[in-house]
């Protein structure tokens, strides 16, 4: 899975570029509006994650060069700009999704993955874990075969850990995907612990491994091994 | 109060004291005229008399004896008035009498002339009437001129009056007017001209500064939190101390951040930057929202029903803003609640309720929408919310109220479209 990152802050870049190539992507950066019109030019990629203040132009031209190239590649734009007339006239150019900074890194995996899910196997795709197989399409899930049965949540939020796997997700992360940013006191984290819990047990009565683990005070975790 | 009205009151109490005074004066100035003219008469009959006494004629008889009177018995001399019967009109007709002694044919005789003053009455009336009315239709005539120059000369005025009410400065527009041969108000479009030119250029540059302001403090907190959430899947974060650091800072910058937006929204509604609308189903917005919050719901245990029978028609919201309102409203019911406790939404086509149980806040209730007042001063939120509902309401001129119920304990937010 190939991906161009274009974001002007080096800081933010480098830490992005990491976290996207330990998350399994092929990650090429670009650092203004010059290179990544270069690039996108010249290569061909899966995702392209957008920032769109850049010191030398506008992101949104580069979605318009996509998009007149008739790329196939993927746009998701990142923002600090929380202007939500960008935000619609991202989306009214062919982005397929906005993120705003700051935002978890778990967060971003899992629209690039919702991303490149619909655009590249258009539902002949599934997800498999360990003893786990999920169809995203049709949202279904299985274990060792037999179906599972999930509320919606519990589905999502099954979804948000798969696709960081072996990563801590935070309880402010999760939480902010499945309800938007409306959580922001401490004890609305407790609806998080009551769906963690249900899932795990619904898991386990279909005899699944225990592979989601706590981490103390930080938040959950899906583990490999 | 119109100008145009503001000069004619004037107008009119000018001319109607100048007419007064003009009827008095012409009144009494005819009527003593016209009675000078009466008396010269009497008098001319006088020296008539005295000429035809002087050769010893004998006065001549007269078919009109209430114009000449003689008497052997001395009577008051001089001028005066007197009513006699009119005996065709049966009626006291006004007199003029003018009394002098003569000899007449060696005998002393006290002379009275008389001189009826109905014909000066008429004329007085006649020239009165004739006067008045030419110069009511005069101020009629000059009310009517300057309704229709008014009408006419303002017409530029109006204009600009009309550009202005629908002006807004978010439109990033400057204003122009048609040329106007009026000095003044060319003048005065001039000069707004100019000044919609600087409020233009005042406006760019505030937004400008905002969106910039947005993002350089946006990127450093990005970069921390991106950076934090890097540090806490290294192997060492096991460590629990080194976790709970970890953790408290991570979360300090979620806080600090989402201040920073809810801060950014706010100046950005003052600034009116949000121009754009589209029509609001808010029904359906409404249920949204209630889903995207069921999980927080369920955490406390809350009951959520939405009445929304029927939805206002025809508002038109900027997307975001409309969605803020709502957000802020129902996140509003969810924080201030107790466990188990129920929250109610009612949507009429006039007004937006949501009302909520929760424990009796201390304070003056207009507070509550002031920034940074928190219901728990230890609270991670940073107390915003009530202040983005109303100044959302503020800029859509919605009114926003809220009124506590201390027999159900029920707390209600109403905005009215």
């Amino acid at each position: 899975m190939k991906l161009l990152l274009v974001e002007d802050e080096p800081a933010l870049r480098t830490t992005l570029m990491d976290y996207l190539r330990q998350s399994g992507y092929v990650c090429e950066v670009a650092g203004s509006y010059e290179q990544a019109r270069e690039k996108v030019k010249l290569y061909e990629y899966d995702c392209v994650v957008l920032d769109l203040t850049l010191p030398d132009g506008n992101g949104l031209d580069i979605l318009r060069a996509l998009k007149a190239d008739g790329s196939r590649a993927g746009v998701l734009i990142i923002s600090a700009r929380a202007a939500l007339d960008d935000r619609l006239a991202g989306l009214d150019l062919g982005a397929d999704d906005y993120l705003t900074k700051p935002f978890h890194l778990a967060e971003l995996n899992s629209r690039l993955r919702a991303i490149i899910r619909r655009r590249q196997f258009q539902g002949h795709h599934h997800i498999a874990f360990r003893d786990l197989l999920v169809w995203p399409e049709q949202a279904e899930v299985f274990v060792r075969e037999q179906p599972l049965t999930l509320t919606r949540k519990e589905y999502d939020l099954l979804l948000f850990l798969l696709a960081n796997p072996n990563r801590v997700l935070t309880k402010e992360a999760i939480a902010e995907h499945l309800c938007g940013d409306a959580v922001d006191s401490a004890d609305s984290f407790d609806f998080i612990y009551t769906h963690l819990k249900n899932l795990r047990k619904k898991l386990q009565e279909k005899g699944a491994d225990n592979y989601i683990r706590t981490m103390y005070g930080v938040g959950y975790k899906l583990s490999m091994d | 109060m119109k100008l145009l009205t503001k000069t004619n009151r004037y107008y009119l109490l000018l001319t109607t004291v100048l007419f007064a005074l003009a009827g008095v004066a012409l009144y009494y100035g005819l009527y003593a005229a016209l009675r000078s003219e009466v008396e010269e008469q009497l008098s001319n009959a006088r020296l008539h008399l005295e000429r035809r006494a002087a050769t010893g004629e004998a006065l001549t008889a007269t078919p009109f004896e209430y114009q000449l009177s003689v008497s052997p018995v001395p009577r008051p001399l001089g001028y005066r008035d007197t009513l006699l019967l009119d005996a065709q009109e049966q009626e006291m007709v006004p007199f003029r009498q003018f009394t002098f002694p003569l000899q007449v044919q060696g005998q002393p005789r006290w002379v009275t002339l008389r001189k009826s003053l109905v014909e000066t009455d008429d004329v007085l009336g006649v020239v009165l009437t004739v006067l008045l009315t030419v110069l009511g239709l005069l101020l009629l005539g000059v009310v009517l001129l300057n309704r229709w120059l008014a009408h006419r000369l303002w017409a530029p005025f109006r204009h600009t009056l009309h550009t202005l009410r629908h002006y807004g400065v978010q439109e990033n527009r400057v204003l122009t007017f048609p040329p106007v041969s009026t000095d003044e108000f060319a003048e005065l479009n001039d000069e707004l001209t100019r000044l919609s030119q600087r409020l233009v250029a005042d406006y760019e540059a505030m937004r400008e500064f905002t969106a910039n302001a947005a993002h350089e403090t946006q990127t450093p907190l990005a970069i921390m939190q991106a950076k934090l959430e890097q540090m806490l899947q290294l192997p060492e974060l096991a460590n629990p101390a080194l976790a709970a650091l970890t953790t408290d800072l991570y979360q300090a910058t979620l806080r600090l951040s989402r201040l920073h937006q809810a801060l950014t929204l706010l100046s950005k509604i003052e600034n009116r930057q949000f121009a754009e609308t589209a029509p609001l189903h808010l029904a359906r917005l409404l249920r949204e929202k209630a889903q995207q919050l069921q999980p927080l719901l369920d955490a406390r245990a809350l009951t959520l029903t939405l009445d929304l029978a029927a939805e206002p028609v025809g508002l038109r919201l900027h997307p975001g803003l409309a969605d803020s309102l709502v957000h802020n409203l129902l996140q509003n019911a969810i924080k201030h609640n107790v466990r188990g406790g129920t929250i109610a939404v009612q949507l009429t086509p006039r007004a937006l309720e949501v009302s909520n149980t929760g424990p009796a806040i201390s304070g003056d209730p207009a507070r509550f929408f002031e920034r940074f007042q928190k219901h728990e001063a230890a609270s991670a939120s940073p107390g915003l919310g009530l202040s983005i509902v109303q100044q959302i309401g503020r800029y859509y001129g919605f009114p926003v109220s809220y009124t506590f119920e201390p027999a159900t304990s029920r707390h209600t937010l109403r905005v009215r479209f």
